[in-house]
């Protein structure tokens, strides 16, 4: 399996004096699923929005499907890599199909329209992601887990064979959760789709995702099979935060402890196998 | 699935049919007003070629040299402003933006005063100074917010803004210094420029600006596709794979150009630009392919009512244009904006 994506020695920071990400390399393999993890101010979003082309870096290289990303065009890069972001303010009330269609815009004939072929990739996004029910409503009429739905789906319709997701789960309730990440499995696992997401939820970052990469606020980072990465120690080092560990079946999660919790007597005792 | 999922979106038919009937509207006002006047004038007098009559055919006169330059002007001057309207909004993101809102009022304005302080009277291809002076100033202000607002950070659009709102602050301030040292008689000439003042011109210049300004809003028509994907930001829409910077530029130089050239023509008239995109979207949805075409043809019908009403109210005295359209498309746009906007969730 090739690597699809590849970071090389990346640096970055918004000043000369800051620096968010120090020498960071590490290497996505194509049709994988890679969580991104760590503690705010990490530089999650500043990592995802270099591998978007939107910032340069620094120093280092990004490397897309064997080309630096800076040799593509913004048409080329969208043929490679979508991404959902965390707040797509949504303007002038487009309704929920106008949206999906936008991700066909390079695409579109000479007089602003779009091919056959081009509707039926954004009725295929509508129907994966459960979008079509509600196509021809607007985008500001709908709750945020549909809404989300509505911008994975256009950045499915995108046709890259990578998808890059910024906290695609926040301010969803349990079930919008669950199905965003069965979305994105399924996405992966039939089509391919090599997928990126940063996440703030470990617990479903381990049941879905094969790779993780945990981002310190020092500095250093961890990349590996999630099983791996995701691990009691590293997450009590990197988050500065007492957490209970547990497995039923095959999954693991964490729970965070706080000093004020009900059992926060326990903190001291080893991590409790259930 | 039902059937109906991507039918809600915009087809060529719809587009050329719409944008068809929306020119048959806009001939026929245009008719109807050419017809309106402080002289009663017939059609078939005024449409039946010189000597076909025996005798002087002063309707023909009136038809041809002052009521249609006028008209055509209107439309003109209507469509540049509310098309550009419509890319200000988009660009700027921002539903309170309008032609003006990036200074070229301002600009504009200055180099009017300027031309009717200084008693310029020359004349550049048949232009008084005041026109050549105010498109000058228009497009030179654009062209200094645009580079400010470039300092500031390529996607930047709230610098841009910023800019802009302080360019046109401290212009105004220059304006209302020179106005305060003139002299009265060159005061009412300024005021009534500013208030948006529309002239019977010449052929010439009306063809050179039709073709300018029709050609601009082809060109903004061609970019409307990346318009919609803009309306998402800067961000969203280059990972749709929208050049962005292309984009921008070309939708601002038209806009600006378009804006420029109506503002030469005249003078300040406020309220098209802003209001005709909104009535227009709140009608026919957001999609960029269609409201360029329609807010062009509604801003050109909508002045062409307003400057009719502004020649004829007080006759044989004239209203500034810029008075009409704020009296007449207030209440228009309230009325539109409480019918449509509980079915366009964006105004919440």
């Amino acid at each position: 399996m090739s690597d699809i994506i590849e970071v090389r020695n990346l640096s970055f920071g918004y000043t000369s004096a800051s620096v968010v990400l120090k020498d960071v390399s590490f290497a996505v393999p194509s049709g994988t699923f890679l969580a991104i993890v760590g503690p705010n101010g990490a530089g999650k979003s500043t990592l995802l929005n270099l591998m978007s082309g939107a910032l340069r870096p620094q120093s280092g290289t990004i490397t897309i499907d064997a080309a630096p990303i800076d040799s593509y065009s913004a048409q080329k890069l969208a043929a490679k890599v979508a991404v959902v972001r965390q707040e797509s303010v949504p303007m002038f009330g487009f309704s929920v199909a106008e949206t999906v269609l936008m991700a066909r815009t390079p695409y579109f004939g000479a007089a602003g329209f779009e091919s056959q072929a081009d509707r039926d990739i954004v009725k295929a996004a509508l129907e994966a992601t459960d979008t079509a029910a509600f196509a021809s409503r607007p985008l500001t009429s709908l709750s945020s887990g549909e809404r989300q739905r509505v911008f994975i789906a256009r950045a499915l319709a995108q046709n890259s064979p990578i998808l890059l997701l910024d906290e695609p789960t926040s301010f969803l309730d349990l079930k919008h959760q669950v199905g965003i990440y069965d979305l994105l499995k399924a996405a992966q696992l039939e089509k391919g789709k090599t997928i990126v997401a940063i996440t703030h939820d470990i617990n479903l970052a381990c049941q879905y995702c094969d790779q993780a990469l945990l981002l310190g606020t020092d500095g250093l980072y961890r990349h590996g099979p999630a099983d791996k990465v995701l691990s009691a120690e590293q997450i009590k080092h990197v988050f500065d935060v007492q957490i209970f560990t547990g497995r039923v079946g095959q999954e693991r999660f964490f729970m965070p402890l706080g000093k004020r919790a009900k059992d926060s007597r326990q903190i001291n005792t080893k991590t409790d196998e259930i | 699935m039902r059937a109906e999922t991507m039918d809600q979106l915009l087809r060529p038919r719809k587009l050329i049919v719409t944008t068809a009937l929306a020119l048959g509207v806009l001939l026929i006002v245009m008719l109807a007003c050419s017809l309106v006047g402080s002289e009663d004038i017939s059609l078939k007098a005024a449409l039946s070629s010189p000597g076909a009559i025996p005798g002087a055919n002063p309707d023909h006169e009136i038809f041809m040299r002052v009521r249609l330059p006028r008209i055509v002007l209107a439309c003109l001057v209507g469509a540049a402003l509310a098309c550009s309207g419509v890319i200000f909004q988009a660009l700027l993101r921002n539903p309170l933006a309008d032609p003006y809102i990036l200074g070229i009022s301002s600009g504009a304005g200055l180099g009017a005063i300027f031309a009717v302080v200084a008693g310029l009277n020359w004349t550049l291809w048949g232009r008084s100074p005041v026109a050549v002076l105010a498109f000058a100033g228009a497009l030179g202000t654009v062209w200094l917010v645009w580079f400010i607002g470039g300092l500031t950070g390529k996607f930047h659009v709230t610098g841009l803004l910023l800019a802009g709102v302080v360019v046109n602050a401290f212009f105004s301030a220059v304006i209302m210094f020179l106005t305060s040292t003139a002299k009265s008689d060159q005061v009412y000439s300024t005021i009534f420029w500013l208030m948006g003042n529309m002239a019977e011109e010449d052929f010439l210049v009306l063809w050179v600006g039709t073709g300018c300004v029709v050609g601009g809003i082809i060109a903004l028509f061609f970019i409307s596709p990346q318009l919609n994907a803009l309306s998402f930001g800067a961000e969203d829409a280059r990972s749709m794979g929208v050049n962005v910077v292309k984009t921008r530029t070309i939708a601002f130089a038209v806009a600006a150009g378009i804006t420029a050239i109506a503002v030469s023509l005249s003078g300040l008239i406020g309220f098209v630009g802003l209001v005709v995109p909104h009535a227009v979207r709140l009608v026919f949805g957001p999609d960029h392919r269609l409201m360029i075409p329609l807010s062009a043809i509604v801003g050109a019908i909508f002045l062409v009512v307003a400057d009719t009403l502004a020649r004829t109210i007080i006759a044989p005295a004239q209203l500034p244009v810029g008075v009409v359209t704020a009296i007449v498309g207030g209440p228009v746009f309230l009325i539109l904006l409480v019918k449509h906007s509980r079915k366009m969730g964006w105004l919440r």
